[in-house]
């Protein structure tokens, strides 16, 4: 989306400017986010949803809501994963009631678990790996055009900025082993033109991306 | 707005399928689903976020330890976790504003300020935020003197970026729970100054 134009003014309304704004706006919502952490804990799914979003195709992503493509990130998921077909689900959702069956069974380890997983401290860091360039080091962002999911927005391909900081290692999401990730200054001038607004963009990039 | 759709009803439709076929086969239960709602909805917020700023305000080694190793301290106040593992605040000074953003999807730090809302997640937000801060940042009611240099953040890897605002004029003397109202969402996205 980065330097996209045409979306116009970014519209909030009211309720969006307390702290106490509603966290979900409606049930499903809340439901589609609260399948998408339990089926992964579950293991009903193949890799995360988040790949799963970006394949969808582009009309349809932008005709989507958030939710609405969360949603069909983790259908996709599922239907990947080999845990539901895609017929069993059109079938069902022509007869479902507003709310989904509950059940009967409970699992308050599991709930408990995942309570802790989303809220509590794990002080992690990156892990110390090679690194083939420093802090102060002058960086281009390669010129690619990856398919599926990556960590790297189009509008940094091709322009240098300066490597700020040593993130440490953390895997790609292609990846198991931990790669070098960098924080990167560019000036708002080499991404956007000499009549870009002045300041600065930092962004994290993995050394993959690197050149 | 741009975030509503005709789709979602059927959308709806077809989570509250995916659902009750998940239990139905005994695969989830509904417990497990509540869980991870109602975490967002009662226990995790930006009020958490807010006590790590209120603190910092306050306290200066605190404050110190937080612009070292984010992560650390923010867990010193017991907050941490899922996407927040690896979190980095960064100080708004009188010469730097700080705004943060996820040009690829919503990368945010749900530990300290929880889910993002819906504008942060905008096409326009997005796609606009690292090409015209500025320009933004005034929608919002934020207007910066020249002489500020903006510094916008697009969280796209692991780390997590939170930020930590100016203290207010004329809140000296006040103790750490007082400041915590005077925090809002807005100031640590960076969307207000």
């Amino acid at each position: 989306m980065g330097g996209m134009h045409g979306f116009g003014p970014v519209i909030r309304d009211p309720s969006e400017r307390a702290l106490d704004e509603p966290t979900f706006h409606e049930s499903w919502e809340a439901r589609t986010f609260g399948l998408a952490v339990a089926t992964s804990a579950k293991g009903l799914r193949t890799g995360s949803s988040r790949p799963a979003i970006e394949r969808i195709e582009p009309a349809t992503y932008l005709a989507s809501s958030y939710y609405g493509r969360w949603a069909q990130g983790v259908e996709a998921a599922l239907v990947a994963g080999g845990t539901l077909t895609s017929e069993e689900i059109d079938l069902r959702a022509a007869t479902v009631e507003r709310r989904p069956t509950r059940s009967q069974a409970t699992d308050p380890k599991l709930a408990a678990a995942i309570r802790g997983f989303l809220n509590r401290p794990v002080p992690t860091s990156g892990e110390p790996v090679a690194a083939a360039f420093d802090v102060g080091d002058r960086v281009t962002v390669r010129r690619m055009a990856p398919i599926g999911h990556h960590r790297c927005p189009r509008y940094v391909r091709g322009v240098t900025g300066t490597v700020e900081r040593n993130n440490g290692g953390w895997p790609h999401p292609d990846a198991d082993e931990p790669e070098a990730v960098y924080r990167v200054r560019f000036d708002m001038r080499d991404l956007w033109g000499d009549d870009a607004e002045p300041g600065a963009l930092y962004i994290d990039l993995w050394e993959r991306y690197l050149s | 707005m741009s975030d509503d759709h005709g789709d979602d009803r059927s959308i709806a439709q077809r989570v509250t399928a995916i659902e009750s076929l998940l239990v139905e086969k005994g695969l989830i239960t509904s417990d497990v689903v509540d869980a991870v709602v109602e975490t967002y909805e009662r226990d995790v917020g930006p009020l958490n976020g807010a006590k790590v700023v209120a603190r910092a305000w306050v306290d200066e080694a605190y404050r110190g330890r937080l612009l070292d190793d984010g992560t650390q301290a923010i867990g010193e106040l017991g907050f941490g976790g899922a996407e927040g593992e690896h979190l980095v605040v960064l100080e708004n000074t009188p010469a730097v504003h700080n705004v943060v953003v996820c040009t690829l999807c919503s990368c945010y730090p749900w530990p300290v300020l929880g889910l993002p809302p819906r504008w942060y997640k905008s096409f326009a937000y997005r796609a606009r935020m690292v090409r015209e801060p500025r320009a933004v940042l005034a929608e919002f009611g934020t207007a910066l003197d020249d002489d500020v240099e903006v510094r916008v953040w697009d969280s796209s890897a692991e780390v997590r970026y939170m930020v930590l605002p100016l203290r207010p004029d004329g809140a000296d003397g006040l103790s750490a729970d007082e400041l915590v109202p005077l925090v809002t969402r807005d100031h640590m996205i960076g969307v207000v100054r």
